[in-house]
């Protein structure tokens, strides 16, 4: 068993806060992904958990054991670094065979291990070249046969994939997955990029400023964002997140100099300052005058199989994702309508979800929403 | 993006290309330059091995190659000083002061690239100091040292303030800072503690460092003059450099036997730099991996 405990843990690099008390606990043989945007932590937690960086306080504890004074190599951790960090100067065989030297494996084991990788890997035929005589992927390969020899309970992987192409990145990915299903070892996964946090995560851990602010499946967290800043973070192109205000009888009103729209109903006291979200796929554009808020389209963006068109909203800036056609629609007025299922509410000073922070009555504020006609 | 990715490279090849057709004069230009510096550089070398073959009645000769050539210089040399002994001493002082300050430079360099420790800022700076501290400071208070242990009149003694050196020190120290941090990460996630990472990991990455390094320590070693002058007493205990300037003396310079005694004296030398450059450029083209 090597579920990861991480509890109320901090980072402070020279009294200079980085990290404000990180909670997580990943199970068993779990894939757990970290996103966030740069300079959020991601690192310096992984770096705490492989034992590379020192926790200033809390505890992090694996399979039940707190490692908090255990040195790097005894936690059974293996991490896999962004640039490979492979050592230049070995061949691909001493390279993934390294950590077994070290912990004293006898040569004919060790060599068995070593062809058992590098042949799950597909490493092979290149066991006795250096790594300066490698493709990128086959670098990262080496870096993973290194981590997977020493047969794990933790597999720390940071961005390991951020250098490659984006073809050679989708191969990886499903490389690193179905590595995952073959070991079953616990694995924390830091990324920047969202496909492949979606894609690899049991569970997804979305960081900021040091912060966790959500944990929950990728579809939790897709289709229930705990704040706008998760939200805006999770989606590609991101949810539109507009300012609105409630109005009498509950009455969402957009923030437009002028005049405001009303876009719908919840419960929350007039004058509340909310942030109104949807998804771009989820507005509904029509070119013909009728319900909905009138707009203009600023830009249409072609994606091939579909397009995105960037509307101007009474002065905000709103994306719609539209089916692929050549209809031209730049600078032409349309017509957008926000469904009410689809709506995502947030409180606009702490940014969290409208929904159970909500007091008045026994309803919850998303189901409260109801179209203004 | 992947019209983009076709489009990157054509657009980046057209400056590159003009970039080389450019250097092509200048690289020519470049050349010239470099051949004549080498001709300045190399021609006393030269002058020095054809005066140790001219014979003594065709010393001042001006002529570019000897008109007649004679091995009596060398013989008189050897006759005149016991060049093999001091050739050897001056060897055995200048390996081991490389192989010292080498291992002192590596160890106290990795600690300061390593490790944290109270005044390590304060130490450091220090020990560049010392470099820029002028020998004939320091050469009393070391010679009243060496003097006071009985070492006076030996080759310890002119190794012994020759064990540790700043400049190796800090070079290292350099080079293992840029070092990448992550490789050393892990290899410590591997199961390497200090030790390890230093011997295994960190030391055969700066060959190139080392390399170029020894030859340095080795050459200023092997020209070493003040520091065993100062000491010696006896020929048999002293270094080649004396040796050589046994010749010139006050009724007047040989200069059949000290060309002689130079070009024996530059030999060793030529012939380390040789079998070392192989390495150096060797590790250079090795470490362009990252
Ligand atoms: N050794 C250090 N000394 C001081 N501050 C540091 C150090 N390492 C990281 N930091 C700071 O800690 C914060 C978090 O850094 P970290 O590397 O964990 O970010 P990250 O989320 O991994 O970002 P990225 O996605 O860019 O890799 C940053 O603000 C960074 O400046
Ligand atoms: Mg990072």
């Amino acid at each position: 068993m090597a579920d990861l405990k991480i509890s109320n843990v901090k980072k402070a690099y020279d009294g200079k806060p980085v990290l404000h008390g990180v909670d997580l606990s990943i199970p068993d043989s779990h894939f757990a992904v970290i996103v966030g945007p740069s300079g959020c932590g991601k690192s310096t937690l992984l770096r705490m958990i492989a034992g590379l960086e020192d926790i200033t306080s809390g505890e992090i504890a694996i399979g039940g054991v707190v490692m908090n004074d255990i040195e790097p190599s005894d936690r059974g951790c293996a991490m896999v670094f962004q640039n490979y960090a492979l050592y230049p100067h070995m061949s691909v065989r001493q390279n993934i065979a390294y950590p077994l030297r070290l912990a004293g494996v006898p040569v004919a084991e060790r060599n068995v291990r070593v062809e058992q990788a590098a042949k799950i890997l597909n490493l092979t035929d290149y066991l006795d070249r250096r790594p300066a005589q490698l493709s990128g992927g086959q670098r990262q390969r080496v870096a993973m046969g290194r981590a997977i020899v020493r047969e794990p309970d933790v597999f720390l992987f940071d961005e390991p994939l951020s250098n490659l192409d984006a073809l050679l990145r989708v191969q990886m990915r499903i490389e690193i997955k179905k590595l995952h299903k073959r070991l079953n070892a616990t694995s924390i996964f830091v990324t920047h990029d969202q496909v492949e946090a979606m894609t690899l995560a049991d569970t997804l851990i979305v960081m900021n400023g040091g912060r966790v602010e959500q944990i929950g499946s990728p579809t939790e967290i897709y289709r229930e964002p705990a704040s706008a800043f998760v939200a805006g973070f999770m989606g590609a192109p991101a949810m539109n997140l507009l300012p609105a205000t409630v109005g009498a009888d509950g009455q969402i009103l957009l923030d437009a100099p002028g005049n405001p729209q009303g876009l719908a109903r919840c419960a929350l006291p007039e004058g509340s300052p909310v942030t109104l979200g949807i998804r771009p796929e989820n507005v509904v554009l029509a070119e013909t005058s009728g319900a909905g808020l009138p707009a203009t389209v600023d830009l249409v963006e072609e994606l091939g199989g579909s397009r995105v068109a960037y509307c101007n909203v009474a002065g905000h800036e709103m994306s719609v994702v539209l089916p692929a056609s050549d209809d031209p629609l730049e600078g032409k007025p349309v017509w957008l309508t926000l469904p009410n299922q689809d709506l995502h509410l947030f409180d606009r000073i702490s940014g969290r979800r409208l929904e159970a922070d909500m007091t008045t009555g026994d309803k919850l504020a998303k189901r409260e929403v109801e179209t203004v006609a | 993006m992947t019209t983009e990715a076709l489009r990157a490279p054509r657009i980046a090849t057209r400056p590159l290309r003009r970039i080389s057709e450019k250097s092509g004069l200048d690289t020519a230009a470049g050349h010239v330059l470099m051949v004549l510096l080498s001709i300045f550089c190399l021609f006393p070398v030269y002058w020095m091995l054809a005066s140790s073959l001219r014979p003594a009645n065709a010393m001042f000769e001006t002529s570019l190659v000897p008109t007649s050539m004679s091995l009596d210089n060398y013989t008189q040399a050897i006759d005149a000083i016991p060049i093999a002994r001091m050739l050897i001493n001056t060897l055995v002082f200048s390996v081991l002061s490389t192989v010292f300050q080498l291992l002192t430079g590596i160890i106290a360099a990795f600690a300061f690239a390593r490790w944290k420790f109270r005044f390590d800022k304060l130490v450091y700076t220090a020990i560049a100091l010392t470099w820029l501290v002028p020998f004939q400071v320091v050469m009393i208070p070391n010679y009243l040292l060496i003097a006071q242990m009985g070492l006076l009149d030996s080759v310890a003694a002119l190794i012994l303030p020759n064990l540790a050196a700043a400049l190796a020190i800090l070079l290292l120290a350099q080079a293992m800072r840029g070092f990448p941090r992550e490789v050393i990460e892990a290899a410590r996630m591997d199961g390497a503690r200090n030790w390890r990472i230093l011997w295994e990991v960190l030391v055969p990455n700066l060959r190139g460092t080392i390399a170029s390094l020894a030859i340095l320590i080795f050459i200023s070693s092997w020209n070493e003059y003040f520091w065993p002058l100062l000491l010696s007493r006896t020929a048999e205990n002293s270094v080649i450099q004396i040796g050589i300037q046994m010749f010139m003396t006050a009724e007047g310079n040989q200069w059949g036997p000290l060309m002689a005694a130079s070009t024996l004296a530059s030999l060793p030398v030529l012939l380390i730099y040789i079998v070392l450059q192989r390495q150096v450029v060797q590790s250079f083209m090795k470490s362009g991996i990252r």
